[in-house]
């Protein structure tokens, strides 16, 4: 299991999920790439990027959308369920940046017999500050109840 | 000729695909590199002895919205991802995806087949920085499993514009 399987009676709201960093290299952008499948040259190619009136090329909405994700989903375990998930590409991640990802609890609530968990997601970089701030309801398991398998 | 934004309006929102299926169903490898991607080493969607003894009993696809896009309409080559949209048309042809939204109904296992819809839910014109008539799209695609079950819905909005070579060149348009 993806550690600890948390339970919606133990979520406190302003609880810090743990998150995580990485650097944005020109090898992550290649593996970018191979992930998304996302061939838009603006994602790659400085030049075809600057053409565009970009600074430089910056990381795709898949590839951010993957790091949002693995924020909620290294949390929640195996038997969360990520519910709703929306984010806006304010900023950018560029080559030389470092992505750091993270979330909080904001709320938690019982609706239509769901334990629902709501989130602040983000990613931020040193040079933007927050550059994709996102907000997510996540479904997790009560104490003692069946294991939701949608 | 000019561009009408209204008439592109009257013409395109609320146009649909039709439903089209992805050519291969979800495998294990398109997973793994999307998780790598982001040094995503989540058991549950890169190993299937793990994944087995789980309550899902196969590889979960991660929630991501773009992998669901990826396995319902991806498969000719080379892969068609310029314009994004290319039904709505715009005066300018560069694309950034500004934000997206997706609402889960269902989890996404390796095996499944997926599908998708895609609909025009909006077109509006609105001025940025280095393009006064860029043209942005609110594009929505529902995507379905082999059952026929909805899995998500996703919507994104998406910029057009035009570069600054061509804003230059084009007289009587360019900075707002």
């Amino acid at each position: 299991m993806n550690g600890k399987q948390p339970y919606w009676e133990d979520v406190e709201v302003g609880q810090d999920l743990e998150g995580f960093s990485v650097d944005i290299t020109q090898r992550r952008a290649y593996l970018q790439v191979s992930g998304s499948q996302d061939w838009y040259p603006v994602h790659f190619d400085q030049g075809f990027a600057r053409k565009a009136g970009h600074a430089d090329t910056f990381m795709n909405t898949g590839f951010l959308q993957a790091a949002l994700v693995r924020v909620i989903t290294d949390w929640m375990g195996d038997d969360g369920f990520l519910k709703r998930l929306r984010f806006e590409m304010r900023r950018q991640q560029r080559p030389g940046d470092t992505m750091v990802c993270k979330g909080r609890v904001t709320a938690k609530r019982e609706e239509a017999g769901e334990c629902l968990v709501d989130l602040d997601v983000w990613l931020e970089n040193e040079r933007e500050g927050v550059t994709t701030p996102g907000t997510a309801t996540v479904v997790l398991p009560k104490r003692g109840a069946a294991g939701d398998a949608a | 000729m000019a561009y009408d934004i209204e008439a592109v309006r009257q013409k395109y929102i609320g146009f649909e695909t039709a439903k089209a299926r992805g050519r291969y169903p979800v495998e294990y490898d398109a997973i793994r590199r999307h998780c790598h991607m982001v040094d995503d080493n989540n058991p549950l969607f890169i190993d299937p002895e793990y994944a087995k003894g789980t309550s899902h009993r196969a590889v979960l696809a991660p929630p991501s919205g773009w992998l669901a896009l990826y396995f319902a309409s991806l498969g000719p080559w080379p892969a068609v991802f310029e314009p994004l949209f290319p039904i709505v048309p715009t005066p300018g042809k560069r694309i950034v995806n500004m934000s997206q939204e997706v609402e889960w109904t269902a989890r996404i296992r390796v095996g499944d087949h997926l599908s998708v819809t895609r609909r025009v839910a909006d077109v509006f014109q609105k001025g940025i920085t280095i393009d006064s008539e860029a043209v942005w799209i609110v594009a929505e695609a529902v995507i379905t499993n082999q059952r026929d079950e909805q899995v998500c819905m996703i919507r994104n909005t998406l910029l057009t514009h035009r570069t600054p070579e061509e804003v230059a060149a084009a007289p009587g348009t360019g900075q707002p």
